[in-house]
């Protein structure tokens, strides 16, 4: 991991030079930890996909403003968050951007055929703003400074998404999850 | 430690350091309640890694891909050189296509054959003849036919006028008759009465 945060800094510097080529493998080692924190919060391949290309392609243009290179996940994921929320606004109204209530019970559901489809919809179920705490936290693996930076807010405010997605997640999963340890 | 000074989540998370963990881990082992909330985080973090992440459905393209690359006419637009280069080879190409299309110079014209003027004029006088003739017997025929116009209005006019002053004299003669009868009557009645 050290390795490889020393090799993306060293592809930035000359990405910044001007060298496409160093941007480019930048593009191929992160575009799918891009996708899918994208995918995960649009819920659409084809939106994440051109969001995907969008975010790498105002993070070349932009790369001159990273003040750390160190930094580069979280400026990257800054980025495509930012893709991600101009897109939810102009598609779905305000409102929309939270709550998405399922009606069917996952408690039902046997572990594991379907335990991806429950974790699915139970994720489904969570707002925006949690949903995509747990994405940044869970899937992505961000530090909570990390992450805040990302969704430029307090520290205080990411756990408290995080807390609460993940105390309603805690409801749905964990009792499937127990049954499948049984 | 009490549980509520305890950030489980942040322990089940992580996002604790050493001295946190340690505390933690502590008090775990001597509380069921709070065993049972970090299981069944776990339980919870396992079943959300459970959904693995897709492969990407299609290569982000490179940014030096062709469709980031300019167009044939940007790389011009953007080199003045390569602009002042097009310029002139667009300014000379004008010049050669407007040579060689230009029309062609005027022909000059054909020796015209010689010909008879005398016999060209006695057509001419002919042609004229012909014309005056023509427009003579026009003009004799409209005269005529206003001619006999004329003559027939007069002539209904003076039958008209011949009707009329029959119809004036036959009312005179009319008119002379009963004054006779009248004057005939009052020559012969004072004899008559003079008798009786």
């Amino acid at each position: 991991m050290i390795f490889r945060e020393v090799e993306d800094r060293d592809l930035i510097a000359k990405a910044r030079r001007g060298g496409v080529d160093a941007f480019n493998v930048l593009v191929s080692r992160w575009e799918k930890r891009v996708y899918n924190y994208l995918f995960r919060l649009v819920r659409n391949r084809e939106d994440a996909l051109d969001l995907t290309q969008d975010a790498f392609l105002k993070a070349f243009q932009n790369l001159k403003k990273l003040d750390d290179p160190d930094r580069f996940a979280a400026w990257l994921f800054r980025i495509a968050h930012n893709e991600a929320y101009s897109m939810l606004r102009k598609s779905r109204p305000e409102g929309e951007l939270d709550h998405e209530p399922r009606t069917h019970d996952l408690t039902n559901r046997m572990f594991p055929v379907e335990l991806s489809l429950a974790v699915e919809s139970a994720l489904n179920r969570l707002s925006t703003d949690q949903r995509e705490a747990v994405v940044l936290k869970v899937y992505q693996g961000f530090k909570f400074e990390e992450m805040a930076e990302i969704l430029a807010c307090p520290v205080s405010t990411v756990k408290s998404r995080l807390y609460t997605a993940l105390d309603l997640l805690k409801g749905t999963l964990a009792p499937i999850a127990l049954r499948g340890v049984e | 430690m009490s549980c509520s000074s305890l950030d489980l989540r942040a322990y089940v998370l992580g996002e604790v350091d050493r001295q946190e963990q340690t505390a933690c881990e502590n008090h775990l082992s001597a509380c069921a309640i709070c065993r049972q909330e970090v299981e069944q985080l776990s339980l919870t973090r396992t079943a959300l890694l459970s959904l693995a992440d897709e492969e990407i459905p299609q290569r982000i393209a490179f940014v030096s891909d062709k469709v980031f690359e300019p167009k044939w006419w940007q790389g011009i637009w953007g080199s003045g050189p390569a602009m002042v280069f097009a310029s002139a080879a667009l300014l000379s190409s004008a010049i050669f296509v407007h040579a060689y299309s230009r029309p062609a110079s005027v022909v000059a014209p054909a020796p015209v054959a010689r010909i008879d003027t005398a016999q060209i004029q006695a057509e001419v006088d002919r042609r004229v003849q012909a014309a005056v003739a023509k427009a003579v017997a026009e003009v004799e025929k409209r005269q005529n036919a206003k001619t006999a116009q004329v003559l027939a209005a007069a002539e209904h006019r003076y039958e008209f006028q011949r009707q009329a002053d029959l119809a004036v004299a036959q009312q005179q003669i009319s008119l002379y008759r009963n004054q006779m009868g009248r004057l005939m009557v009052a020559a012969n009645y004072p004899a008559t009465r003079g008798e009786q």
